[in-house]
C-alpha cells in the first residue's frame, strides 16, 4: 500500500479542524463571564451556566424535548420493530413499495411534514400541538428504527424463531422469548439514534410549538433573536458535552457505528 | 422466508405512515395547484413574477451546488487519508466525524455567530491586524451561510468517500502504476471511476440537505439572506401566504427529487 499523501493528510487536517473546531470556540465562548457575546471573552467564569437553571423557558421546553424524544422513540419502536420483523422474515408482494413508503419521511423535507400536520391536525381537528409534535417526530424516527432494527435482524438466523414454533412456542412467544434478547443491542441502538435525532429535530417541531409548549432547540432559536448574551453558548456547551457522553457510552455498549 | 404475512405487523405502522404523513403532505402540496376550487398553476406563476422569489430560488441551488463541490474537493484527497490511517486511530478518527452529525445543528451553528459576529474571532483578528478600520458585516452575509452549511454538511460527503474508497480493491493503484499510470492518472482513470458511486451519494446527500436547510439560513442568513425553507416559515408566519408556503413546499420537494433521480442516473 502507498504512504498517506502529504497534500491528502493535509487536507484531512484541514478537514478535521473545520469540523471540529468550531466545538473549541462553542466551549471557550461558553465559560465566558461577559455581559455580551465576544470572541475571545475578556474574563472566564461559570456565569452563564448558572443562568441557565434560571431561565423557565429553557426548563418547560427542555422537559418537552424529553417528552417528545422520549414518546416518540417509543412510538417508533412499536411502529416499526414489528414492519423490520415482516421485512427480514417474510417473502410478500409490495415488499419494496412498502420500503419506499416507509422511508418517505427521510426524502420530505420536515418543514413540510410541520406545517401539514399543523394545517390538518391543529387548524381543521384542534387537536392540541404536542400531540401533532409526537406524531410527526414518530413518522420520521420510523424510517431509522426500521433500518437500524432490520440491520441487526438480518444478522440473525432466522431458523431459531422457526426452532421456537416448532417447539410449541405461539409467535408471538417466539418473538419476545427468542429474537427479541438476540436483537436487543440493535434496538438500543435504534433507541438512542431516533432519541438523539428528535431531540435536535427543528424544521418538523417548527410549526407545531407555540405559546406554552415548546422544544429546546426552538427555544434557543427564539431566544438568540432577542439577546446576545453567551448562555446560549453555555447551553450549547452542555448539549455537546451530553451528545458526546451518549455516542461514546453507546460506542462502548454497542458499537453505534456499525449502524449509523 | 415465509410467504403468509400476518397484517398486522404492517397494519399499525402503514395506518400512521399513511394517514397522518402522506395524507396531510399530499393536502399540503394540493393546495399550490387549486385556485378557488379549480386546478391551475397560477400560484406558481404568481409565485415567480415576484424578483425576490427567483432569487431566493437560484440562491439556495447556488450555495447548495457551491458546498457540494467544495466538500467534494476537500473530502476526496481526506477520506483517501482517512482509509490508509493505521487501524487504530481509524476508530477515533471515525468517531470524530460521526460525532458532528449528532449534536445539536444549533450548537453548531452557533459557533458561527461566535466566529463571524461583530466582536467574534474573525472580526477581532482582522482589526487587531489593522486589515480594516472598524468589524466587518460577516454575519447575514451569503458566505456565512455556505460556510456553516459547508460545515454541518461535511460530514456526510466524507463518510461516504471513506465506505466507497474501503471498498476499492487494494490491488488497482498498484495495479494501475506498475503499468505506468503517474498519480493523478491512477486517480481519475481508476479511483475516481470505480469510487464515483459513493461521490454521488454524498454530493445527494449534501445538496438536498443544503436545499432543505432551515437553521443554517436562518442564523447566519436572517432575513436579508433568505433560502427556500427561510422563506416558507416567513410566508407562514409573517405573511399568513399559505398559497405562496404551499408552492415552496412543492419546489423544495421537486427540487430535491429531480436531483436524487439525475444524480442516480449519472451514476449508472
Amino acid at each position: 500500500m502507498n504512504p498517506i499523501s502529504r497534500p491528502a493528510l493535509a487536507m484531512l487536517i484541514l478537514a478535521l479542524t473545520f469540523l471540529l473546531g468550531p466545538f473549541i470556540v462553542i466551549f471557550v465562548a461558553g465559560f465566558s463571564a461577559d455581559e455580551t457575546l465576544a470572541f475571545p471573552p475578556t474574563s472566564y467564569g461559570l456565569r452563564w451556566f448558572g443562568y441557565l437553571f434560571g431561565v423557565e423557558a429553557f426548563q418547560r421546553s427542555f422537559v418537552t424535548s424529553l417528552v417528545v424524544g422520549a414518546g416518540s422513540t417509543l412510538a417508533a419502536l412499536a411502529f416499526g420493530v414489528p414492519v423490520a420483523y415482516a421485512l427480514s422474515r417474510y417473502d410478500f408482494r409490495g415488499k419494496d413499495a412498502l420500503r419506499g413508503l416507509l422511508t418517505l419521511p427521510l426524502v420530505v423535507p420536515g418543514i413540510i411534514v410541520g406545517l401539514a400536520l399543523l394545517d390538518l391536525m391543529v387548524l381543521v381537528y384542534a387537536l392540541p400541538v404536542t400531540l401533532g409534535l409526537l406524531i410527526g417526530h414518530t413518522t420520521l424516527l420510523i424510517p431509522y428504527t426500521v433500518r437500524v432494527v432490520g440491520s441487526s435482524l438480518s444478522n440473525l438466523r432466522s431458523d431459531i424463531d422457526d426452532a421456537a414454533i416448532t417447539l410449541g412456542a405461539t409467535r408471538l412467544q417466539a418473538f419476545f422469548k427468542v429474537v427479541l434478547p438476540n436483537i436487543r443491542g440493535g434496538v438500543a441502538a435504534a433507541a438512542v439514534l431516533a432519541f438523539i435525532t428528535s431531540f435536535n429535530q427543528v424544521p418538523v417541531s417548527l410549526f407545531l410549538t407555540g405559546p406554552g409548549v415548546s422544544t429546546l432547540p426552538i427555544e434557543m432559536m427564539a431566544y438568540m433573536e432577542t439577546s446576545y448574551d453567551p448562555s446560549i453558548a453555555a447551553l450549547s456547551t452542555l448539549l455537546v458535552l451530553f451528545t458526546i457522553a451518549v455516542v461514546a457510552a453507546t460506542e462502548k455498549l454497542l458499537g453505534i457505528s456499525k449502524y449509523v | 422466508m415465509r410467504s403468509r404475512i400476518p397484517w398486522w405487523l404492517l397494519a399499525p405502522a402503514l395506518a400512521l405512515v399513511g394517514l397522518l404523513f402522506v395524507l396531510p403532505v399530499a393536502a399540503l402540496l394540493a393546495g399550490a395547484f387549486k385556485i378557488d376550487g379549480h386546478l391551475g398553476l397560477a400560484h406558481f406563476t404568481a409565485f415567480f413574477d415576484e424578483p425576490l422569489h427567483t432569487q431566493v430560488y437560484w440562491r439556495t441551488l447556488r450555495i447548495a451546488g457551491l458546498a457540494t463541490v467544495v466538500s467534494a474537493l476537500v473530502c476526496y484527497p481526506a477520506a483517501m487519508a482517512m482509509v490508509k490511517v493505521p487501524a487504530r486511530w481509524r476508530g477515533l478518527l471515525t468517531g470524530l466525524v460521526i460525532l458532528p452529525l449528532m449534536v445539536s445543528p444549533i450548537a453548531r451553528t452557533y459557533s458561527w455567530i461566535v466566529l463571524l459576529g461583530r466582536n467574534g474571532l474573525a472580526n477581532s483578528l482582522l482589526v487587531g491586524s489593522g486589515v480594516f478600520d472598524e468589524p466587518a458585516t460577516l454575519l447575514f452575509t451569503e458566505g456565512a451561510v455556505f460556510v456553516g452549511l459547508l460545515q454541518l454538511m461535511m460530514p456526510l460527503m466524507l463518510l461516504s468517500l471513506v465506505s466507497a474508497l474501503e471498498n476499492l480493491p487494494p490491488d488497482v493503484l498498484a495495479a494501475a502504476q506498475t503499468l505506468g499510470a503517474n498519480r493523478w492518472q491512477s486517480f481519475a482513470r481508476v479511483v475516481l471511476p470505480l469510487t464515483q458511486e459513493g461521490l454521488i451519494v454524498g454530493g445527494t446527500l449534501v445538496f438536498t440537505g443544503c436545499v432543505t436547510a432551515f437553521i443554517t439560513p436562518a442564523l447566519l442568513g436572517g432575513p436579508k439572506v433568505l433560502m427556500l425553507e427561510t422563506l416558507l416559515y416567513q410566508k407562514v408566519n409573517v405573511a399568513s401566504d399559505m398559497a405562496a408556503a404551499s408552492v415552496i413546499a412543492v419546489l423544495l420537494l421537486l427540487t430535491t427529487i429531480v436531483v436524487n433521480q439525475v444524480l442516480k442516473r449519472v451514476s449508472r
